[in-house]
């Protein structure tokens, strides 16, 4: 472990690193999603408002 | 033998894939424009987008080569990872090109070319990033397909069966939902890889040790398998080339680019890139990690390739199993839907722009866009699937990612930081990137010529690819005479 520390620690990070990052945007993801959704469909609501206004 | 449960992991596989179509369909339904199929209406956020960047650029074919460079190289191996992460975390902190490109409000990367070079140099572009893109992408069915018959031990004869039910899968929701499908399944692929691949990975620490696997690599390939420098198969020349490689592909890839263009302003985009950035070093350390265990549990094989999935095979628990073939299903699925989606974008939007002499309607658009993603479908099971490809693929795969990649970087940046930059450079740069990768590939198959390739070697050949077309955008810029159409105000 000591001689090849620099690639021990590379994947240790990586487990660790990657491990957090998933739940992490797991979490943020879902609520990314919705958001984006969300303001699509106010989107198109103005445009079909506007359509028929128009 | 593999140890595949057909009742526990075949269930767990066919819940995912369920989910999947069903959340990929059912998206659809805010599709109402180009701008929403090609780039989701520019609303992506950054988790959303780490979680696509992610999914995409991991694919089954990735962790079949990088495993492979883990059981050939050690650990040395997984040097060109950090090399991608490196320019990663630079472009994203800086924005370097990002922020121009992306500022820009362009669907496409050619789309760019067309302000400073003119509307030839963007038909050119794109049919230079298409052919590469998906001469590249044609080996991925297979390569996929190869993994997952020997991991769940399925008969070889149903892999292109298998692989054909599943493009089609794949093309059903890109073709109704274009990047907003892409998006949310690409969320939902990333989970699924992640949780496969982590508890993989502890799962082999556990069982074949630390200890174990270093001294496999040091009794295989001495220090030479845990330093790039000093591996007789790699040396400086295989680390300069994988640098420019892969800060090529970070800055002009098109799937990873895409994000950027999708992102819903240029600071999510470059945060996407920061904090995306050590993925790529997972990307190769992990299933690198994979290849080192299979050296040391089954030995030194002929096929390479193969070792990994033929260990995993075996050291995988039902259960675990299902995880680990439903993880890479997710991974090659996103990978597949966001380069037909990413391909088709540059198809439709600048291959086919002389085409579009007036305005179409959305309506008319999304057909198109909708046809080639089907079109790209067909090729990639003709061409993927179908026929046999013959001759070595890792030189496949760098000639066709070379051709690309070299000369689009090289326009992409003179396209937003040198104002002298014009049509001429930009045509030589495509010119010169696409002869020489090409020769190289000619005078390695002819056998006059065979000894003087392998004397060159492809790592040199690709640097000079690189630095040459640099030279060819600077000297083909001077040469051409100064006009109006050139003193164009830069991007940047």
């Amino acid at each position: 472990m000591a001689k090849h520390w620099f690639w021990w620690f590379m994947t240790m990070a990586c487990v660790v690193w990657y491990s957090t990052i998933t739940i992490y945007v797991t979490i943020k993801g879902g609520a990314d999603i919705k958001h984006m959704l969300a303001r699509l469909d106010v989107i198109r609501e103005r445009e079909v408002s506007e359509e028929k206004e128009g | 033998m593999t140890k595949f449960n057909w009742l526990l992991d075949g269930s767990i596989v066919g819940v995912y894939l369920l989910a999947t179509m069903v959340a990929g369909l059912m998206v659809r339904r805010y599709v109402g424009k180009v701008e929403h199929f090609l780039v989701a209406g520019r609303e992506m956020d950054v988790y959303l987008g780490i979680a696509s960047l992610a999914a995409t650029e991991f694919g089954i074919v990735t962790c079949m080569y990088t495993a492979q460079n883990g059981y050939e190289k050690g650990f040395a191996g997984s040097t060109p990872g950090i090399l991608m992460a490196v320019p990663m975390l630079v472009v994203g902190l800086t924005g370097f090109v990002i922020k121009p490109l992306r500022d820009a409000s362009v669907m496409t990367i050619p789309e760019l070319f067309e302000k400073n070079f003119g509307p030839r140099i963007r038909w050119a572009a794109g049919v230079v990033i298409v052919l590469g893109g998906l001469l590249n992408m044609g080996v991925f069915l297979r390569t996929g397909g190869q993994f997952l018959v020997l991991v769940s031990g399925l008969d070889v004869k149903y892999l292109e069966i298998m692989m054909t039910a599943l493009l089609i899968g794949v093309a059903a929701y890109t073709i109704l939902g274009g990047m907003l499908s892409v998006l949310v399944t690409d969320y939902m692929q990333f989970i699924v890889m992640s949780a496969g691949l982590i508890v993989v990975t502890i799962l082999i620490l556990i069982s074949v040790g630390w200890a174990n696997m270093v001294t496999t690599v040091e009794t295989h390939y001495g220090a030479g398998g845990f330093n790039p420098f000093i591996n007789p198969t790699m040396g400086w020349q295989y680390v300069l080339f994988n640098l420019m490689l892969n800060t090529a592909a970070v800055l002009t890839w098109q799937t990873t680019i895409a994000r950027v263009l999708a992102a819903k302003d240029t600071n999510t985009g470059r945060k996407v890139y920061t904090r995306t950035s050590f993925f790529f070093v997972c990307r190769f350390l992990i299933p690198g990690v994979w290849g080192i265990a299979a050296l040391t549990t089954l030995g030194p094989m002929a096929n390479t390739l193969e070792a990994m999935p033929r260990y995993l095979s075996n050291a995988v628990p039902p259960g675990l199993m299902g995880l680990l073939i439903a993880a890479m299903l997710a991974a090659d699925m996103s990978t597949d839907s966001s380069y037909m989606l990413t391909w088709g974008s540059v198809i439709y939007n600048d291959i086919m722009a002389p085409f579009r002499k007036t305005v179409w309607s959305e309506k008319k658009g999304l057909f198109w866009n909708r046809s080639i993603i089907a079109f790209i479908g067909v090729f990639l099971l003709l061409y993927g699937l179908w026929y046999p490809l013959k001759g070595d693929l890792w030189t496949y795969l760098g000639v066709t990612g070379t051709i690309y990649l070299a000369s689009m970087s090289v326009l992409l940046i003179a396209c937003c930081y040198w104002r002298r930059a014009n049509s001429w450079g930009a045509g030589a740069a495509i010119l010169i990137s696409a002869v020489i990768p090409v020769t190289y590939l000619v005078i390695e198959q002819l056998p006059s010529t065979a000894g003087l390739a392998k004397s060159i070697g492809p790592y040199y050949s690709g640097i000079a690819t690189y630095v040459l077309s640099g030279i060819a955008m600077i000297v083909g810029s001077l040469l051409k005479p100064n006009s109006s159409g050139d003193l164009r105000e830069g991007l940047a």
